[in-house]
């Protein structure tokens, strides 16, 4: 069973300018003592269209993290504009908070983020080239969209001693999207993700 | 008679395998089989029992599901005092659940509100042993054990209040175990297995009673479960699946003698599971009759493969009522109210059904004092059993001995009452005298960010609740829910507003897979600014101008809003600051320190290579340099705590190279190797010392939990803590080794605790001395250690009578020692065994304290 649960996600600090630092305030509760530290990512979607636009804002390793209740607020830059592309600045993207134990992902947490412009004006008449320092960045905070994964938590070392607890075929738990790219139909989500909209 | 059959009570279908009804009958559990997993589910008693609330869409029917189970769960059992349950299921686990009281009515973060679960039970203890599933748990009565039977033939009986201790492991059946039940006396436990057996074990010495065999010689292992029960006056035991003339019937066995006279017979096929009442009836005294005196009876329902239910009272020689055709598949678990009227029945089928008798057909129920007046007189005692009756009996000699055995009692009374009045949801939401809303404020310039060895930022997340106590920091979920319900509100305003401003705002498919696709492998970002304590932050930038050909590097550092800045003429390697000083090291092998407000503390020191890795603490600084030698300096005394001591002692004969350095308070450095171990220098004796090793499996062993307090905070700061870090886990397989007999575990929790304390003492690190000397003690205290115990106070207390020879010293670490066993007296005084020795230094302190 998974030793940490998501209770809450806050977003702070939205909407707010495009250039402000993103601010999560993450609780979360863990069942045992964990031996690692556990790795929290965000990653902000450049671009719809590829993946190749995918920058991870920050990296943090959170612990030691013993058994009990836990917040902590996890702050990152701004992306680098300079890797958007310019035609999907302004609009509707995904940020992607993930977090790992032991290099697996166990779950994935999704916001839509809309960026457009304050000024009506600009909203009309949007620049070629995007004026950042004009941008809202609204992240629909309401609507986190979850993905729990199922990983072993036990990790690679302590396989031996605690057989018992191992899934019979890790593999086979592995949701089937897991394949880059492709979007999986909807209404067929992964049967292990308690995904909803 | 009534007959229900609730179509709600299902898991979508898949088989309901256990059944069992809370004892305060307002809910009941079931267990079975999930989507993927095995599944628990607690229902509300309410719309069962009553029409107009099954219609009442504000009553809740479910109120809370567990998949946490791997595989398929078998059984669910509920503490006789209702505040656990107990699951068992074919992931070879046993979870003990508990329900969070201080948690509201929430929902799961990020799930539709239909999935809300109305109560909130969390897993407390998995309780891993069997090597095959478990196929049935049992409490024993006043819930001192908790018995499970497995498939790998064997009984496990658990320390019901200290798990995961395992008191005994019962090993006799050659075939799998499908079923226990105590007796209600508490004298015996029975199990009935597919090896044609049923045994009867004696909880004294947990050695086998008696083993019957004759009446299920001819039965085949073809039954899922075999439940057996045991009569509530403990006078019948009724075996599941039995075979008489090639008949099936369930046994009944008789506790005088283990005689096997009498069977119920009637059901086509096997019987699965076998129920008793909890209650024992008298015939109803119908008006005008003379009250005729009437032997009690007792009432058991009977459930088989056959698909049909027989009830049958113990006065009458027929069964009371057949009901065919209830499921379409094998009944699987039966559970009666505690009231005696109702039972509970499910099946393979994934249905469930609920009869409803009155008392005119189960007879008048008797009340508790009859019921112990009828153990009275067959066993000479009531069912009230007392488990540490020699202790209960030792005379307390010592007046402050008696204060701390009381307060004790009182304690524990205490602690009672407030998981009470936490169940009423009655918390205030404060959490150390902060609440919530203002932890929540100032959360991001509180928590504590480091830098790893390779420059990744390390949160330390705050501990805003600890599990298992529910009630020491009661971090009022209820306000965190409703705070959160509160920025939802907000935020969905917001969200409002941008949906209708957004004309974008379209469900975008080329989105969706990032949300449920796994990340790949990404490079990370790098961050110019150099962060550490929280207040003070360090930002370096190289080159920033050329005065006639030399390039300068400008240092800036800001602390609480106030900054200064310094040039520096070579490019900076590294930086690093206490709230005191602040250095740094250049490219040219020079070291520069400053005060906190950019004085210059010192000339720059050239060191005899490039920087490796440079701390900051207190006045100290700590310098690592290429070559592998480490330096440590008292800036404010202006003197050398470790002189370019060479790393090579401890980096001989291995492989391994620094994967972590620090520097404490006192100014003790420490090096962590890639290895797993953690080395200190220790400048007086001038040695390096093993502070932590991964690898030692005595960590893992050492089972100190039940001597952690729950007053004490962890200990997660210290310098110990920190080298540590990744072996917080200390005691983890604790549980899985349980099968090591207890002297071994013993002396490996000795050990660990043991190290930690001389290492904690090594670091001089005074508040984790402080936290592992009370471990220590009370670890001490519960296992009896005399000699060690009376060592450490003796060490404490020192000599009486002042003498010039005595090396003795007053404190440690700051800490004053006799302050210390002053601390320790009340650990010791909980184990009457050693009042002796509490009186004679509780006498010793008064004595000195007078003086």
């Amino acid at each position: 069973m998974a030793k940490v649960q998501v209770l809450n996600v806050a977003v702070l600090d939205n909407p707010s300018r495009f250039g402000n630092p993103f601010q999560f305030e993450i609780t979360f509760e863990c069942m045992e003592d964990l031996p690692e530290d556990l790795e929290w990512k965000i990653i902000y979607v450049g671009s719809a269209e590829s993946e190749e636009y995918d920058q991870t804002l920050d990296s943090v390793l959170v612990g030691p993290v013993p058994a009990g209740r836990h917040m902590f607020v996890f702050q990152a830059d701004a992306p680098n504009t300079g890797l958007i592309p310019e035609s999907d600045a302004v609009g509707v993207t995904v940020a992607l908070i993930t977090c790992t134990y032991r290099g697996q992902e166990f779950i994935r947490i999704g916001y839509y983020v809309n960026n457009e412009y304050t000024d009506p004006e600009l909203r009309e008449n949007p620049p070629i080239k995007p004026d950042y320092g004009q941008l809202q960045r609204n992240i629909l905070a309401s609507n986190p969209r979850v993905t729990r994964f199922h990983i072993n938590w036990e990790g690679c070392a302590e396989k031996m001693e605690d057989s018992e607890n191992v899934d019979p075929a890790p593999n086979s738990m592995l949701p089937p999207s897991c394949l880059p790219g492709k979007a999986p139909p909807i209404g067929l989500l992964p049967d292990n993700s308690m995904d909803c909209l | 008679m009534k007959l229900l059959k609730p179509s709600w009570v299902s898991h979508n279908g898949k088989p309901i395998f256990s059944v069992d009804i809370h004892p305060d009958g307002t809910k009941f559990a079931t267990g079975g089989q999930g989507e993927d997993s095995g599944k628990v589910v607690i229902w509300n008693m309410a719309p069962v029992l009553r029409e107009e609330d099954e219609k009442n869409m504000n009553i809740p029917k479910m109120l809370c599901q567990m998949d946490n189970h791997l595989a398929c769960v078998n059984c669910v059992r509920w503490s006789n005092t209702g505040l656990y349950l107990a699951s068992g299921g074919d992931d070879k686990l046993v979870m003990v659940w508990k329900r969070a009281a201080f948690i509201g009515p929430s929902t799961v973060f990020g799930s539709s509100s239909k999935l809300a679960n109305v109560e909130q039970w969390r897993c407390v203890t998995i309780l891993r042993n069997h090597t095959g599933d478990v196929m049935d748990v049992a409490w024993s009565p006043h819930d001192v054990w908790l018995a499970s039977c497995s498939v790998d033939n064997t009984i496990v009986i658990w320390n019901a209040r200290k798990f995961p201790e395992i008191v005994a492991s019962l090993k006799g059946h050659t075939g799998l175990v499908k079923g226990l039940t105590w007796d209600p006396v508490g004298k015996y436990i029975a199990s009935q297995a597919d090896d044609h057996s049923l045994k009867v074990w004696r909880t004294m010495d947990w050695q086998q009673e008696t083993n019957i065999t004759k009446p299920f010689n001819e039965c085949g292992g073809t039954t899922h479960v075999l439940r057996l029960s045991w009569s509530p006056d403990g006078q019948y035991l009724v075996s599941a699946h039995a075979m008489n003339n090639s008949g099936p019937t369930a046994q009944i066995i008789e506790r005088d003698g283990w005689k096997t006279n009498m069977d119920f017979v009637g059901h086509r096929k096997a019987v699965t599971v076998v129920k008793f009442n909890p209650k024992i009836f008298k015939k109803k005294q119908r008006n005008g009759s003379s009250p005729k005196p009437s032997c009690p009876y007792c009432c058991c329902a009977v459930g088989s493969k056959d698909r049909s239910l027989s009830v049958w009272l113990t006065s009458l020689k027929r069964p009371l009522v057949v009901i065919h055709d209830l499921f379409d598949k094998s009944i699987m678990d039966i559970s009666w109210t505690l009231n005696g009227l109702g039972i509970l029945v499910c099946s393979m089928d994934g249905t469930v059904a609920y009869l409803n008798f009155s008392q005119d057909e189960l007879g008048d129920p008797l009340n508790e004092d009859e019921k112990n007046a009828i153990h009275q007189n067959i066993y000479g005692k009531s069912l009230a059993i007392t488990t540490e009756a020699q202790l209960s009996t030792t005379i307390i000699e010592n007046p402050e001995m008696l204060k701390y055995q009381q307060e004790r009692q009182r304690v524990e009374q205490a602690n009672h009452r407030m998981t009470h009045e936490a169940q009423a949801h009655k918390l205030t939401s404060v959490v150390n005298g902060e609440s919530l809303e203002d932890i929540r404020k100032n959360l991001l310039k509180k928590q504590v960010e480091t830098r790893t060895a390779d420059g990744r930022r390390r949160i330390t997340p705050l501990c805003i609740a600890q599990l298992d106590t529910g009630i020491l920091l009661p971090l009022s979920s209820v306000s965190g829910a409703t705070a959160q319900a509160s920025s939802l509100n907000t935020t969905a305003t917001k969200s409002n507003l941008l949906l209708t401003t957004s004309t974008k705002m379209e469900p975008m498919k080329a989105l969706d897979s990032r949300f449920t696709e796994r990340s790949k492998v990404m490079p990370g970002v790098t961050i110019s600014m150099v962060s550490m304590e929280p207040p003070v932050y360090l930002e370096v930038e190289n080159e920033v101008s050329a005065v006639s050909g030399a390039k300068l590097s400008q240092l800036r550092c800001s602390r609480e809003g106030r900054e200064w800045d310094t040039l520096l003429p070579s490019r900076v390697l590294t930086a690093a600051g206490s709230s005191d000083v602040v250095a740094v090291a250049c490219a040219d092998r020079m070291l520069s320190v400053f005060s906190a407000c950019g004085r210059r503390l010192l000339p720059a020191i050239l060191l005899p290579a490039p920087m490796s890795a440079l701390h900051c603490s207190g006045f100290y600084v700590m310098a690592l340099t290429a070559c592998a030698t480490l330096s440590v300096w008292d800036v404010q005394k202006q003197s050398a705590v470790v002189k370019n001591e060479s790393l090579q002692t401890i980096l001989s004969g291995t492989e391994c190279t620094v994967s972590q350095s620090l520097l404490t308070q006192q100014g003790v450095p420490v090096i962590g190797l890639s290895n797993g171990k953690s080395y200190c220098f220790n400048s007086s004796l001038e040695t390096w010392n093993l502070i932590a090793d991964k690898q030692d499996s005595l960590v893992q062993c050492a089972d100190f939990k039940n001597c952690i307090s729950s007053q004490d905070a962890p200990v997660s700061q210290g310098p110990l803590a920190l080298t540590q870090g990744h072996n917080l886990n200390a005691g983890r397989l604790a549980s899985r080794l349980s099968s090591t007999p207890h002297h071994l575990q013993h002396g490996m929790t000795l050990v660990f605790l043991e190290n930690q304390l001389a290492s904690a003492l090594t670091l001089r690190s005074s508040t984790e001395y402080h936290y592992w000397l009370l471990i220590y003690a009370r670890f001490l205290v519960t296992e009896g250690s005399d000699y060690r115990l009376r060592e450490l106070c003796k060490d404490l207390l020192g000599p009486v009578h002042k003498s010039a020879s005595s090396a003795w010293e007053p404190t440690t670490l700051g800490l004053r020692k006799r302050d210390l066993l002053r601390e320790l007296l009340p650990v010791i005084g909980q184990n009457l065994r050693f009042q002796r020795l509490f009186t004679e230094y509780q006498d010793q302190l008064e004595l000195l304290g007078n003086k």
